[in-house]
């Protein structure tokens, strides 16, 4: 394949899934086409009003804390002009017709919810709300343009009628949708921008919040799967007599029919192994640590975490074929420019999720149907994968959906749904629970993929930067191709940018997958490079960064969206102002800054530390924020303050330890994460624009406090740190 | 197994279970309280908090047969209108993202208030040390239980 073309756009959002979104059209549902139990009342695909006036807003997507659910039924209310307070949230299962991707599908990742659900909620609401308006309209035998909604009530400007929303929802729901209709403009907008609690808070806080874990059916069963201690291992043998003869253990079945199918959209790889089948967590705990099996251990047996660093060293400081260039691609080596240069190799490895609600699965093979009780981000995926695996049409796939405890990219996958369907279907076709501990969580898991990014500079005789070079050793791809030519995308103003690209997928010694913000974690390293440039050239990095910035100029560096100069220039005025930068500092502290986009939102950090003892103290870190509309400002900076704790747990404690193929710590006293004692101060800034789109912000903070933390401690004591975790006696 | 008899939730039940069994998997498969939660199952994380007696206890590693005959308050029990003045805070500062941990935040930060209705910030990190939350709702955390203690003072309805 020839990788040698010069950058073009390709459709992809930074780092992010494209879920199936192929456009909105089908917004609304005519009203007389609805059959479900409340249709008397279902006003569309998306909500119901009730006669009582309460409106319930049908969630679509998947719910795993980062608030989309509040923020689509933000939208939605907005349009309705509903009170708040009177919308509550529903979570349907789902339904792959209705929820098609006209109606923005289930899909849920690359922090695409709120980009794509803007335009078709907005117009559900504006829709719902002119046909309560017509409803009232013909109730006061009076034209719809003499009536407006307002705070859950149809307002007669003529006569002041007023008439609340549940005693015109049956007459509206049998109205003709209209063709169209018009949206609010910003400026009337009363519920968007306006700080919103949670709409899961009430059963939350009382302990009734149903995840995909607390599901209980008739008859059900649970298990626990041992599986694969190596990558790729395969079952040589086992012996489950002591395993039967526990009390409440049913069956013990095998997975190695699923086991190592290749998913054709994102990869995935389910790890063979032997599920007991028991009457109760308990009894499936029990009976699993009675089983023996023994393994062919396979390619991976040897396998250690610092083989496989100096392998991916190698190969970073090898060259390629460039994936994406602008100007010269051997711009580093030509001495008619470049007087001096710098090179430095970075790492982003492994990293754990550790979702706090382990991955599970509930299912019932049923022979020709089947049926999943499941938290996760990509339903669509796992009723195509069931059909291809299983040969279950997709109308026979029932797939009840739960908010989960943390997604971060982990539950875009179908594989815990196929091994539940796998154990289901081998122990008799009987609903059953598949439960992952925090050791097979950590042990057996699919990570963060490896990355390594090695970097090289040039710069003229008047100091300015001539040539940007950066080798990146990855081994994850998203579709199990070479991707679009793609340039870096720091989005900084270099004459000579090249990025070469090798894929590292085959050699991997841990399966790869999505973790927040995906390959963008690596990427923002660029930002620790950018500052090991400036202090070379002796420039303050705050200036350096700006130096390299030109109002007004955008980047095309082949995604979907282009890296607006202007919009990283105010999220670095905006992290400056606020943070005090280049006040003066007492001796063992430091402040660092980094910036980077994620698709088309912006983040700027700017984080001061303490270095004492060779120990990193996070004492503040300030957030600036560019995603367009805030939709919630509420939900919004919690996104921002949790990515960044994503961050300081990843920098502190992150990596995957591999020994002899087997991924040598277990649970969270090996496998630590910032704790409220470790945590600092989180200021979270976001730039007043008048736009009316909302860009994602998930994922946009964590890629970048990584780097100003980095900067910050080279700041407070001049050790630059190249890998995670951060490690102040090796440096 | 044996017939052990608890006091969940100020009701007395009995269950015939295996007494070295955990009481987090009493509570979420023998007595349908799913609201606390599994989460590493070595006291590590703290999702599984509940009270015992009224002092906060993981009851991932504490056993049934430890339990019996002693009073388990769960989240469900805590304050089953979500009026208890944690509850209330943790409404009004918005903390929650996931929630998995939440039920166990809660706890923790309900029995430390028992014990302390005016800790220090040192005390307060000291006590909710033993909670992960993954989504990182620290700073609303510390935040949430400032105002709670602000509620336990002066009580009057939060507005959202």
């Amino acid at each position: 394949m020839n990788r040698r073309h010069f950058i073009r756009i390709v459709p992809l959002t930074g780092g992010g899934l494209m879920l199936g979104l192929s456009g909105i059209a089908k917004a609304f549902a005519a009203a007389d086409e609805t059959t479900a139990t409340d249709s008397a009342t279902a006003i569309g695909d998306f909500l119901s009003v009730q006669t009582n006036g309460d409106v319930i807003f049908h969630f679509t997507r998947h719910e795993m804390g980062q608030g989309v659910s509040t923020a689509m039924a933000m939208l939605i209310a907005e349009e309705l002009c509903a009170d708040f307070e009177r919308v509550k949230v529903s979570f349907p299962p789902a339904d792959l017709v209705k929820y098609n991707d006209a109606n923005g599908g289930h899909g849920t990742g690359g922090s695409s919810t709120v980009i794509t659900m803007t335009p078709i909620l907005r117009k559900a609401g504006a829709t719902a709300r002119e046909m309560l308006i017509q409803a009232a309209a013909a109730q006061w035998n009076t034209t719809p343009d003499n009536c407006y909604a307002e705070h859950h009530f149809i307002i007669n400007r003529i006569s002041g009628q007023r008439t609340g929303f549940g005693e015109l929802a049956e007459q509206a729901a049998r109205l003709k949708v209209p063709a169209s209709v018009t949206l609010k403009s910003r400026s009337n907008f009363s519920i968007i921008g306006k700080a919103q609690t949670a709409k899961t808070l009430p059963l939350l806080v009382t302990g009734q919040h149903r995840y995909g874990a607390d599901v209980n059916l008739p008859g059900m069963k649970y298990a626990l799967v041992a599986r694969a201690p190596v990558f790729k291992a395969k079952i040589r043998s086992y012996d489950a007599a002591k395993t039967l003869a526990v009390k409440g253990v049913r069956k013990v079945v095998s997975t190695r029919v699923v086991a190592g199918i290749q998913g054709p959209l994102l990869p995935y790889d389910i790890r063979e192994g032997i599920a007991v089948v028991a009457d109760n967590f308990w009894a499936a705990h029990k009976g699993r640590e009675n089983l023996a099996v023994v393994w062919d251990e396979g390619v991976h047996s040897n396998a250690s975490i610092e083989d496989f660093a100096a392998f991916v060293k190698h190969r970073g400081e090898q060259r390629l074929d460039p994936s994406g260039y602008t100007g010269d691609e051997n711009a580093i080596a030509n001495i008619d420019h470049v007087k001096q240069t710098l090179r430095a190799g970075y790492v982003f490895p492994y990293m754990l999720h550790s979702l706090m609600e382990p991955l599970n699965c509930t299912a019932h093979h049923k022979g020709d149907s089947c049926e999943l009780w499941i938290g996760n981000q990509w339903p669509e995926y796992i009723a195509e994968e069931i059909t291809r695996v299983f040969g279950i049409p997709k109308d026979k796939v029932k797939i009840h959906l739960f908010p989960s405890g943390g997604g971060y990219g982990r539950r875009a996958y179908p594989d815990a749904a196929i091994e539940a369907v796998c154990i289901s279907k081998e122990a008799g076709n009987i609903p059953v629970k598949v439960m992952w501990t925090r050791e097979d969580d950590h042990q057996t898991n699919a990570v963060h993929c490896y990355q390594r990014l090695d970097y090289q500079a040039g710069w003229d005789e008047h100091n300015q930067l001539y040539a940007w070079y950066e080798k990146e050793c990855r081994t994850y791809m998203w579709d199990r191709q070479y991707p679009a030519t793609e340039l870096t995308s720091n989005g900084y103003n270099i004459p000579n940018i090249r990025y070469d690209l090798e894929d590292l997928t085959n050699e991997s010694i841990l399966q790869s997958t999505a973790w927040r913000s995906v390959m963008i974690n690596g990427w923002a390293l660029s930002e620790c490079f950018v500052d090991e440039v400036a202090i070379a050239l002796k420039k303050d990095p705050y200036d350096f960064r700006i130096s390299l910035l030109k109002e007004g100029r955008e980047a095309n560096v082949g995604h979907a969206e282009k890296i607006s100069n202007s919009r990283m220039i105010r999220v670095l005025q905006l992290a400056r102002e606020k943070s005090g930068w280049g006040q003066a500092l007492p001796a063992g502290q430091g402040r660092g800054i980094a910036i980077y986009p994620y698709g088309n939102s912006y983040c700027a950090i700017v984080a001061l530390v303490t270095v004492a003892d060779k120990k990193v103290t996070f004492n503040h870190v300030t957030c600036a924020v560019d995603c367009g509309m805030v939709v919630n400002p509420s939900g919004a900076k919690n996104q921002i303050e949790g990515g960044v704790v994503w961050g300081l747990s990843a920098l502190l404690y992150g990596g995957v330890q591999v020994k002899n193929g087997r991924v040598t710590t277990s649970n969270f006293h090996q496998n630590k994460v910032v704790r409220i004692n470790e945590c600092p101060d989180i200021d979270v800034h976001f730039v007043e624009t008048n736009d009316e789109q909302p860009w994602g912000l998930g994922e946009v903070s964590n890629p970048v406090a990584v780097p100003a933390v980095l900067n910050a401690i080279y700041a407070a004591c001049g050790k630059r740190i190249r890998t995670l975790p951060v490690n102040l006696n090796e440096a | 197994m044996p017939t052990l008899r608890f006091h969940i939730n100020g009701a007395a039940q009995q269950y015939d279970v295996d007494a070295e069994m955990p009481v987090l998997w009493l509570l979420r498969d023998y007595a349908g309280l799913t609201g606390t939660k599994y989460g590493c199952g070595i006291a590590q994380c703290g999702a599984c908090t509940i009270h015992l007696d009224g002092r906060a206890v993981r009851s991932c590693t504490l056993s049934c047969g430890a339990a019996a005959e002693k009073q388990i308050t769960t989240i469900e029990g805590l304050a089953p209108d979500g009026s208890h003045p944690v509850q209330q805070a943790w409404i009004r500062e918005d903390v929650p993202q996931c929630g998995y941990c939440q039920a166990g935040q809660i706890m923790s930060a309900a029995a430390l208030l028992n014990s302390n209705p005016s800790p220090s910030d040192q005390e307060i990190h000291t006590a909710m040390a033993g909670n992960i939350c993954r989504c990182g709702t620290y700073v609303r955390i510390r935040r949430a239980i400032r105002t709670a203690i602000d509620y336990k003072l002066n009580p009057k309805p939060l507005n959202q």
